[in-house]
């Protein structure tokens, strides 16, 4: 039994060592590639490349998964020296990822935390050790755990849905709703933002059902279904997330209604882009961008190198970004179908 | 019991029958009843009951399966997870046609739960771990050889008319289902195979006595439930048009929770596929009903809860 076992260290550090090895000489090419545009190798306060820790969790679908695609491609191209730990789904299992991080002494951390609140007091121990932290998507419970926020606009998302929709039909109309899951505050907040969105319409748009889908397409299928049996007359179908409104999309479409209504998504996905670009029943999704860690990369990035954003007068990174939840339908989705996931 | 003649037994057989398997028609038909005075317009359409034996179909397929292994006192845990990671397998060959793409995605269900019954005959593996284990390494393998990424389907017409066509008038998913059903009936009532699996289940060491390779049947119960998930993978996958996977999230449970309000014993020893129709039936009731009258998703969940716990109680009252 011993000597399998050696030999899948063995193997396993070799591995390590390749890989290590390959890194080196890509990073190397990259310099040589981009040369004197701009420096490819990010050079801390220290002189050496800029050391960024990540930590999101894990990646089991669309969303997530590009979110830890675009940090490392990021990374990649700005020179940075990456630390990404596999994501894990439970909260405690990313502290002590968080924990393993901060041994490995970074200069900067970037976290997209399973939970805010649980994750906090981890935060709160790498800012009073020195490191700045990059809080991604799903706040700390306090400004104290972060550096920098970045993230997208749930509520922003409710109520540019509802704006669109409210155009659409003129302010008159059924609506059903598509949440994700039931009492997180992503979903809450989405639907806040549509509810107090057609309040402008005072009464004329009308939420016929509401029910959760969990952000899944086969759920997102079923629910949709029962809702095509239960109202005979829709006229949009508000959902919470591009990959489950597939299946609302499906549903509609094998119940042959699609000319009776329309979908809108969330999040900005390639598929939803495709649709909404055929034009018809997908008529617009409402971003919230994983592109976002791309970004919070960058900021990493130039924290650790005491700089500003350059288009901006103060020579320090922002303490709070929030992208807008933009509102993508088939007139401007050329020009953003290259941040679709 | 002194006097044993052969129309005593029939009667017998007769007597188990309405203390096991009547409560849920009961309770259906109170479902039926109260839809139809709740949502007159809605609830007692054909195409609503239609769309609710659709709805159960992709689950009921599957409880059908599971009827056999909780049947032999095991356990499947896996088939939500199986469920995607067959949809995958079918997804990476699409480009070869609706055939090869059931042949791909019924092919891989099977073989995983081949691996299960092996894990558990030959490596004596308790069902429970042995397809915990699976739970994950499924939803692994359809996440890595999906990339993550859900594939799109739509260019698959033949497969999309097997998830959302009609024949006469019946969705298809729900013809498989009863096809299925009455498959899985003649199986466990009919065949020595079905004998074989209640009596693994009832009593292991009297089943070796008599004769019976207790492993094979338990192997066999095992493969048979990945058929059925590779058949419920291929209908929902053209129910979707894509193959996605994250689908089938807490499957497993609901199959098991049909299965057992259904009159099966977890124990195993003994079975009624009849009362995992019913089972099933009851469940896509609830959730039609509590979704047209829009009750938030907390309710529903009380509501199943607390059918589990009625139903298994009054059964225990025999």
């Amino acid at each position: 039994m011993r000597l399998p076992r050696r030999l899948v260290v063995m193997v396993a550090l070799a591995a390590l060592t390749l890989t290590a090895c390959t890194n080196e000489v890509s990073d190397g090419g990259g310099e040589g590639a981009t040369g004197g545009t701009s420096a490819p190798q990010a050079e801390g306060v220290t002189g050496r490349p800029v050391k960024v820790g990540f930590s999101a969790p894990g990646a089991d679908h669309g969303w997530l998964k590009a979110i830890t695609d675009n940090a490392r491609k990021s990374a990649d191209e700005l020179g940075v020296d990456l630390i990404l730990s596999e994501g894990t789904n439970d909260t405690a299992g990313q502290v002590s990822q968080v924990e393993t991080l901060i041994s490995q002494k970074p200069d900067v951390l970037v976290i997209l935390p399973q939970e805010g609140g649980a994750l906090t007091p981890i935060a709160l121990k790498a800012m009073q050790a020195g490191i700045p932290v990059v809080n991604v998507d799903r706040e700390f419970s306090t400004p104290a755990a972060y550096r920098t926020l970045i993230g997208g606009d749930n509520y922003g998302i409710g109520e540019a849905a509802a704006n669109f929709i409210a155009n659409e039909l003129n302010c008159q109309g059924n609506v059903v709703e598509i949440q994700g899951v039931a009492g997180i505050s992503v979903t809450e907040q989405r639907s806040k933002g549509f509810t107090d969105g057609i309040k402008r319409c005072n009464g004329g748009i009308k939420i016929v059902a509401s029910q959760p889908a969990d952000f899944l397409p086969d759920k997102g299928l079923q629910v949709m279904e029962t809702m095509l049996q239960g109202h005979q007359d829709i006229d949009a179908v508000y959902t919470h997330d591009d990959d489950m409104a597939m299946g609302a999309v499906q549903a509609i479409r094998n119940a042959n209604r699609q000319d009776e209504m329309f979908v809108t998504g969330a999040g900005g996905s390639k598929d939803a882009m495709n649709l909404i670009a055929e034009g018809d029943l997908y008529r617009a999704t409402f971003l919230y961008n994983p592109s976002m860690s791309a970004s919070a990369v960058s900021l990493a990035k130039l924290i650790a190198e005491r700089k500003g954003l350059s288009e901006l007068v103060e020579p320090e990174v922002p303490s709070r970004v929030e992208l807008p939840a933009t509102t993508v339908t088939k007139d401007n989705v050329a020009s953003v179908q290259n941040l679709g996931y | 019991m002194a006097v044993d003649s052969p129309p005593r037994n029939a009667l017998a057989g007769w007597r188990q029958v309405p203390v096991q398997e009547l409560v849920l028609p009961v309770v259906i038909v109170a479902l039926l009843v109260a839809g139809a005075i709740i949502k007159p317009d809605v609830f007692p359409t054909s195409d609503n009951l239609l769309n609710v034996l659709t709805q159960a179909s992709i689950t009921g397929i599957i409880a059908i399966g599971m009827t056999f292994v909780i049947a032999t006192g095991g356990i499947d845990l896996s088939v939500g997870s199986v469920l995607a990671a067959a949809s995958i397998a079918g997804g990476l060959v699409f480009e070869n046609g609706t055939w090869i793409f059931i042949l791909a995605a019924v092919g891989f269900a099977v073989l995983l739960g081949a691996i299960n019954g092996l894990a558990i005959t030959w490596g004596r593996v308790v069902p429970f771990i042995a397809t915990l284990a699976m739970l994950t390494i499924a939803r692994g393998l359809a996440l890595w050889m999906s990339d993550k990424t859900p594939i799109s389907l739509t260019e698959l017409s033949i497969l999309q008319r097997v998830g959302s066509g009609r024949v006469l008038g019946v969705p298809v998913p729900a013809l498989v289902f009863l096809a299925v059903t009455v498959a899985g009936w003649v199986l466990l009532n009919r065949t020595t195979f079905g004998r074989h699996t209640i009596a693994v289940g009832g009593n292991r060491s009297a089943a070796r006595i008599a004769g019976i390779r207790s492993n094979r049947v338990i192997f066999a119960v095992y493969v048979l439930t990945g058929l059925c998930v590779g058949i419920s993978a291929t209908l929902l996958s053209g129910r979707l048009a894509s193959a996605s996977p994250v689908v089938g999230n807490l499957v497993e449970l609901d199959a098991i929770a049909a299965v057992v309000i259904g009159g099966t014993a977890l124990a195993g020893g003994k079975a009624t596929v009849t009362g995992t129709f019913f089972g099933v039936i009851t469940f896509a009731l609830i959730f039609n009903l509590l979704n047209l009258l829009n009750m938030p998703a907390e309710i529903q969940g009380i509501v199943k809860g607390v059918l589990i716990l009625a139903a298994v109680a009054l059964q225990r009252r025999d």
